[in-house]
């Protein structure tokens, strides 16, 4: 993935997360990954078009979702959540769009004209993604309520 | 002597979304998102605005306002959504009353969709993530236009 | 892309028996009542049929179906033997069959407890189709019984080790079970290294406490230096292999002698020594800007380019010297062409620095002058060079879309990889090379000691395809 798209994904993920859940977030090492399938249960996608064509994804476990959820809702002055109904999973979809966003914004300003596509959400019994072979950068964030995985995969349009 | 009742009660604190007639301005929430939809509700109603209808795409949007025209003080419009994009259905709500007063709402920021959306008529554009304390200023700015 | 996705949920009873499935019991106690009968229902109604010995590895739970183990053994001390896998952690004499033994952690590159030199370690004697193989585990737990019915099929979640090594996952009394295809996972291995069992018997059958010699009459300084080879990959420093031979030999006479000077074994023994040893395997050049005697020499091997653009590709940039460097050189060779470089590198602080590079109006030779422009902070190539280059955070054994170039810039990468890997990465270089292109490696690195590859006569280690 080209060297200056880094950054932004990282700063973003940084900042939007601080700021929606209110509380320390801390980024393990990022690494590269050969095969983009999601692996931790539910993932929600943004895709990216313009200059480059790939997606965002952003891969938890249900109960961190469910966690991560309730804690958004709580800003909203919303009961917590059980299971992800309908509203935790825009929730999920939300934080996707707001951190890709973020990004995407970033890299405007740097001189990458990206676009984004509405995100979204998928879960772990039915989940069949099949990317042609693409290689991935992930950037690992420890929050309170578990890990959130962002996979970022962006090819460059010849 | 001054009593009590001659001094304004320091403790009263007037309901940022009420007109200065006293009646509640009406919101028109335009996003895909159910998730901001509500939470900006949440934000608007605390404060004594009234949602008066929400919409999941631009197309709706477009078709709302003009169903409760002119019963709609304020739009607030998001800019990704499916079918028809925020922009495009700001420029067609502004061609059908000029006088439209509609705030966009994004978790971009790009320059150019900033830019692009004040010429098309926007009054204000708010970034995400959603302060409470900054959409209400940026709302009741856009409002005092 | 394609997606298959259902992003209606079912109601919640679907969910307890996803739970259930999934052994997640935190979810299925939220269920409890409703959840717990049924589990006791179902165990009396079903019959028990698969019996699995049961073990931990790096903390999780697996387990092999118990008519492919043999015996459970603690294994004292290991026969090392050279030129196998880093995981084959020897030979063991059970009882007069000499058989491999293998760490399961290490092969599926999952932390291993240190264990003192000595101390017994758990295992299992396996009993495949067409031999006995032993395995070394954290420890072993218990024989338990299940339903075979209760198997359910492998899950990415369980990815910690290659799903395709998973036969299914089975829940028993809240403890999830990963079983293992050890026929599958020890297939693979028996084709593509000769079990170390073979080549003993018909050397030396009697393992000993010494590491064994694998031909019997190999001279002394061939297994020294067949060690040290090991070793290197062992270390994962350094991958000797027909390319770099000549000059890994030349250095192991050269350590021999001072180290034996210096009254120091010869043998790598820690990681330090090893990179000791590879210290002088470097190109000239190697992280600055390459100098007007080396820019010569690589302009005497540029190809012909009958198109307005050249391409390059660039493994292994580091810090993106050689990319800056080789990008004026082209605009200088070829003035009227576009000039297109994809450079990449995996070690991602060296590469982050590459795009903004900065350095000093000193360490830049005067034949790049007409490209760098003054910042703030010092120098920096100019919107034309910049232009040029893409840097990319890029593992070179993953997928990408490099198109066909006209050269290939690859110095000192290749002898860092696996010998696998190396073939892997020279498949493509063929591949993606035109026929009138170049390749140019590090300077020990000869790639025409392989069949495809013809050396270009040159002062460079530069090379074409034959």
């Amino acid at each position: 993935m080209r060297v200056e798209y880094i950054n932004p994904f990282v700063e973003a993920a940084y900042n939007v997360l601080k700021e929606v859940l209110n509380t320390e977030v801390h980024r393990g090492e990022l690494y590269l990954k050969s095969t983009s399938m999601p692996v931790l249960g539910v993932a929600a996608i943004v895709g990216l078009a313009g200059d480059v064509e790939g997606r965002v994804l952003f891969d938890m476990t249900r109960q961190t979702a469910i966690q991560v959820a309730s804690t958004m809702l709580a800003g909203m002055e919303m009961e917590p959540i059980s299971d992800l109904n309908d509203m935790g999973k825009a929730s999920i979809t939300e934080l996707a769009n707001m951190i890709t966003g973020q990004a995407v914004t970033k890299l405007h300003n740097l001189g990458f004209k990206f676009d984004l596509t509405p995100p979204a959400l998928f879960t772990g019994e039915n989940m069949e993604v099949t990317d042609a072979d693409v290689e991935a950068l992930i950037v690992p964030m420890e929050l309170p309520q578990g890990k959130l995985e962002i996979n970022v995969a962006i090819r460059e349009r010849a | 002597m001054k009593t009590k009742q001659d001094f304004p009660n320091i403790n009263e604190r007037t309901a940022q979304g009420l007109s200065p007639e006293g009646t509640p301005y009406r919101v028109l929430v335009v996003d895909d998102s159910m998730f901001v939809t509500k939470q900006i509700s949440q934000i608007l109603t605390s404060e004594g605005f009234d949602v008066v209808g929400t919409a999941a795409n631009g197309q709706e949007g477009l078709e709302k306002y003009k169903e409760l025209f002119p019963n709609v003080d304020l739009v607030t419009m998001d800019i990704t959504m499916p079918t028809m994009d925020g922009v495009t259905a700001l420029e067609k709500i502004r061609e059908f009353d000029g006088n439209a007063c509609v705030v966009m709402i994004s978790a971009l920021g790009k320059q150019d969709l900033v830019k692009k959306s004040l010429m098309a008529g926007a009054k204000n554009y708010i970034v995400k993530p959603l302060d409470r304390k900054k959409v209400l200023e940026r709302i009741l700015m856009s409002l005092k236009q | 892309m394609k997606w298959n996705n259902e992003e209606n949920e079912k109601p919640s009873s679907a969910n307890v028996r996803t739970a259930q499935r999934q052994g997640f019991s935190t979810l299925a106690a939220a269920y409890a009542g409703e959840a717990e009968a049924e589990d006791r229902e179902t165990e009396e109604r079903e019959k028990i049929d698969f019996k699995m010995v049961t073990f931990a590895l790096a903390g999780k739970d697996y387990g092999i179906d118990i008519m492919k183990v043999k015996e459970i053994a603690k294994y004292g001390n290991f026969t090392y033997v050279p030129n196998t896998p880093p995981f084959v952690t020897g030979v063991y004499n059970l009882r007069g069959d000499i058989i491999s033994v293998i760490d399961l952690r290490k092969m599926f590159n999952l932390p291993a407890p240190q264990k003192a030199q000595g101390e017994a370690q758990d295992g299992l004697i396996l009993r495949l189709e067409s031999n006995l193989i032993g395995v070394v585990v954290d420890h072993i737990d218990r024989v338990v019984g299940i339903a075979s019915t209760n198997i359910q099929p492998p899950h990415p979640i369980f990815a910690d080790i290659n799903i395709k090594y998973i036969s299914g996952v089975v829940e028993q009394e809240g403890r999830l079970y990963i079983i293992l295809d050890v026929e599958r996972i020890f297939q693979r291995e028996e084709e593509k290294n000769e079990p170390p069992a073979v080549r003993l018997t018909t050397a030396q059958p009697e393992p000993a406490a010494q590491p064994s010699v694998p031909t019997p009459s190999a001279p002394a300084s061939e297994t020294e230096f067949d060690f040290v080879r090991e070793s290197l990959s062992t270390f994962d420093v350094f991958h000797v292999t027909d390319i770099n031979e000549q000059w890994a030999r030349e250095r192991f006479e050269q350590w021999r002698s001072s180290r034996k000077t210096a009254g120091k074994p010869i043998q790598l023994s820690t990681h330090e020594e090893a990179r000791d040893f590879v210290k002088s395997f470097t190109s000239e050049c190697t992280g600055a800007f390459w100098d007007e005697n080396y820019l010569e020499k690589v302009e005497k091997v540029l190809p012909e380019v009958n198109v307005g653009t050249v391409h390059v590709w660039n493994p292994g940039c580091g810090q993106g010297f050689e990319s800056y460097s080789l990008a004026v050189l082209l605009k200088r060779h070829y003035p009227d062409k576009q000039i297109k470089i994809w450079a990449s590198d995996r070690d991602l602080l060296s590469i982050s620095t590459a795009p903004n590079l900065v350095f000093p109006r000193n360490s830049i030779p005067d034949y790049y002058a007409d490209f760098i422009v003054e910042g703030t902070n010092g120098m920096s190539f100019g919107e034309e060079v910049k232009d040029a280059i893409l840097f990319e955070y890029h593992d070179v054994l993953h997928p990408n879309a490099i198109p066909e170039v006209d050269i290939i810039l690859s110095r000192d990468v290749l002898s860092f990889l696996k010998e696998s890997d190396q073939r892997q990465v020279l498949t493509q270089f063929h591949e993606k090379v035109k026929s009138s292109g170049v390749v140019i490696s590090g300077k020990h690195e000869l790639l025409d000691t392989l069949d495809g590859w013809d050396r270009v006569k040159s002062g460079l280690t530069a090379f074409r395809k034959a």
